[in-house]
């Protein structure tokens, strides 16, 4: 029989071991960032990166932002797969859980709920300027996109059931936009010009623009339905699979 | 527009799979169709891509018509095509497998409304992917490499959570945090890489890339974050409690092709971007890993009690073998080291696939897969029976399976260039997996005394031709070998050559 101090102190001990390791572990992993720290800070910088090639090729790109023409134009294809990622990490997490039901009987106060109707449209404002500024500042897709998703999160918090009230498969196209703009207008330029994301002469700022504002608002929601952390509840009265 | 010798034909084993993906995800119905087009599509494509390498040698594509060091390049070569095609084939045959066994599982009504959603998510999550390996295969750049890891990272996660049991969603959390740390580390080397030398193609960095301390952590950081992924010794926890407790299509998706991803990159960086640098101790230390791998893999394969199990551990066992090509390849002509490690690919692949849908279909008729209890299963799965045996001489290496040369290379090698210690590990690791393979086939044939003879179960045949046929490929590729070894053998500048002699 152990009596109860013995388990304790057994647990402690375990406690104890597994502090040693971890602090052995924490400075083993301290030195090793050093020494990365050290190597890195003794590469010499004799080059330009890609900067300059970037600079050089920027009035091609058909936007001013150097950032912009690199995610869309240059390197569009990598853009492309990353859109890809956000959707996968959605369809990941519908495929593991639903999302929690809200509680009906929570009632909304009227001072969160001004401050909901204040914000989000100015929130939506924010996105579309964030969106059409990417051409020439700093700005796009993502960033637009991300104070999308914060606004639908603050609907959510508020307990506005917005999530319920939307159908699923209009969810599912609203995902899916972005990267069907993404990947439809790269096909359309490999048939129109033979490579694929190569927009043709003089019309890669509109397209630009295009695949941006579809991919902002996939993105917003994106985030949005991650925050609410599982898929909706989808309406099986007719068939459909739940 | 489209002539058999555009380059742009690269890209169609990226955006076919990805299109239907999105669309999978986007229906509800007729989502199998979609996804058996693109596998087919894939492969059709595939088969031409290979026919336009042989035709018009290899091919690049510069994306939206940005040449490097600015834009990304995709390249088919020899190697490249070669694992394209060995994810055709592998993930053809398992789309149909899938379709066979969520069928299988939806006819039970019990369950019915669960594995309606399995199958549901699976589809989308699948053709992903499938092009984030693509991608993997065919891309020419660091950075999009380290994308298409992310895509495969996320998608192989999800898919080794699908069945929902605890045990899949503990053993999958552990997979995506080790696989996240495995390409944040690659992303770390990346950084290092570029900070050195101020490019990102594959080709520009190989004529870049010096010897300094940048290079040398950017390959000690890409290594480390490849081989968590690949899961060689002692980088391996994570991968039997995952790769066994996942549905039985997505066992087989994991086994035979993630893995295979991570390693390809990691044997390209090894011996086209590295080889400068790369030391023959460095090449000897990836040997032992790879040496402890095949017999501790192989060991706890022998150890196991659940057939699932013992396959995952097999694929432990069975990834080691790449890794010993490694110390022999300065021993051997350079067009060999390829051919070794393609053989060892490709035959693991196709087995390996057919050993997993074997455990996934004996799992939905028996209910269980202890091995202890496989008893007669011989007479009401015969076909099943079948794929298990010739994939696991395919496993143990007999002739003609593409392991057997793959092996029988080594051997010579190791042999001639005086380093015979790799022979007896490589002896050793097949005289295991004789043991692990037998030790489970012989159940099969035990009759429990005063039973009657069970009939041939109905199963559908989408459940075991598909894993018959995998398995004969596996042992069909030793008499393929002039072929591949002949696709090998065109364009890889400076890599390969033909071996002259044979296989003498």
């Amino acid at each position: 029989m152990k009596t109860g101090t013995e388990i304790m102190g057994k647990i402690r001990n375990r406690h104890k071991r597994r502090d040693a390791f971890q602090l052995l572990f924490l400075i083993l992993v301290f030195f090793l960032m050093a020494l990365l720290g050290t190597i890195f800070s003794t590469i010499p910088v004799n080059n330009p990166g890609l900067a300059s090639a970037v600079a050089s090729l920027q009035t091609e790109s058909g936007v001013e932002s150097p950032v912009t023409a690199v995610l869309l134009n240059f390197r569009g294809y990598d853009t492309l797969l990353e859109v890809m990622v956000l959707l996968l990490a959605v369809i990941g997490v519908w495929s593991l859980i639903k999302a929690p039901a809200p509680d009906p009987e929570t009632e909304i106060s009227p001072v969160q709920m001004g401050v909901v109707r204040l914000l989000a449209p100015v929130m939506c404002l924010v996105a579309a300027y964030l969106v059409w500024q990417g051409s020439h500042l700093a700005g796009g897709a993502f960033q637009g996109g991300a104070i999308l998703g914060a606004a639908g999160v603050l609907l959510l918090v508020s307990e506005l059931p917005w999530l319920r009230t939307v159908p699923a498969s209009v969810l599912r196209f609203g995902l899916v936009l972005g990267p069907l703009c993404f990947i439809g207008t790269a096909l359309g330029c490999l048939f129109l010009g033979g490579e694929l994301l190569a927009y043709p002469e003089g019309t890669a700022g509109w397209l630009i623009l295009f695949i941006e504002t579809a991919c902002a608002l996939s993105i917003g929601l994106t985030l949005a339905l991650l925050f609410a952390g599982g898929r909706p509840h989808e309406n099986v009265s007719r068939g459909d699979i739940p | 527009m489209f002539q058999a010798d555009t380059p742009a034909w690269i890209i169609a084993p990226v955006v076919l799979p990805l299109i239907a993906g999105l669309f999978c995800f986007l229906f509800k119905r007729r989502i199998f169709i979609i996804a058996l087009a693109a596998a087919l599509a894939n492969f059709f494509v595939a088969c031409f891509l290979i026919y336009q390498f042989l035709v018009f040698g290899s091919m690049r594509c510069y994306i939206g018509g940005w040449q490097p060091p600015l834009g990304i390049t995709l390249r088919a070569d020899g190697p490249a095509l070669l694992m394209l095609l060995m994810t055709a084939v592998t993930g053809l045959a398992v789309t149909l497998y899938a379709r066979g066994y969520f069928s299988c599982r939806i006819a039970d009504s019990e369950r019915a409304g669960r594995h309606q959603r399995q199958q549901r998510y699976f589809w989308p999550l699948w053709m992903l992917l499938l092009a984030g390996l693509n991608g993997l295969f065919l891309s020419g750049d660091i950075f999009n490499l380290y994308v298409t890891l992310e895509l495969v990272a996320i998608s192989a996660a999800s898919l080794a959570a699908l069945s929902g049991k605890p045990a899949s969603q503990r053993a999958s959390f552990r997979y995506l945090l080790i696989s996240l740390l495995g390409s944040l580390t690659y992303l770390l080397g990346v950084v290092f890489l570029y900070r050195t030398c101020g490019v990102l193609d594959l080709d520009l960095l190989r004529n870049l890339s010096g010897n300094g301390a940048g290079v040398r952590a950017a390959l000690a950081l890409l290594t480390v974050g490849l081989l968590l992924k690949t899961a060689l010794v002692p980088l391996h926890f994570w991968l039997p409690p995952a790769h066994a407790n996942a549905l039985a299509p997505v066992s087989v998706i994991l086994s035979a092709l993630v893995v295979k991803g991570s390693f390809y990159l990691l044997f390209r960086f090894w011996f086209e971007l590295f080889s400068p640098i790369v030391t023959q101790a460095g090449l000897n230390f990836m040997g032992a890993l790879g040496a402890v791998a095949i017999i501790w893999g192989a060991v706890q394969a022998i150890r196991q009690q659940r057939l699932k199990l013992m396959v995952a551990y097999s694929t432990v066992s069975q990834l080691g073998y790449l890794f010993v090509a490694f110390p022999l390849s300065r021993a051997v002509e350079g067009a060999q080291v390829w051919s070794i490690v393609i053989f060892i690919a490709l035959t693991h692949a196709c087995a390996k696939s057919a050993m997993f849908m074997v455990a996934g279909s004996i799992y939905l008729h028996l209910g269980h897969d202890r091995i202890r209890d496989l008893a007669g299963v011989r007479a009401s799965l015969p076909v099943t029976v079948f794929a298990y045996g010739i994939a696991g001489v395919s496993l143990m290496g007999l002739p003609p399976s593409g392991a057997f040369i793959a092996k029988w290379m080594l051997l010579s090698s190791s042999l001639v260039s005086g380093q015979w210690w790799w022979a007896l590990v490589i002896v050793a690791g097949s005289l295991l997996a004789m043991v692990y393979v037998f030790r489970v086939m012989s159940r099969f044939f035990v009759i429990p005394e005063g039973e009657p003879l069970k009939k041939p179960a109905a199963l559908s045949p989408l459940l075991e031709w598909p894993a018959l046929i995998l398995a004969l490929i596996s042992l069909s590729l030793g008499l393929l070998a002039p072929w591949i070894l002949h696709i090998l053998s065109q364009g890889t500048v400076g890599l390969v050559r033909v071996f002259p002699g044979g296989l003498s």
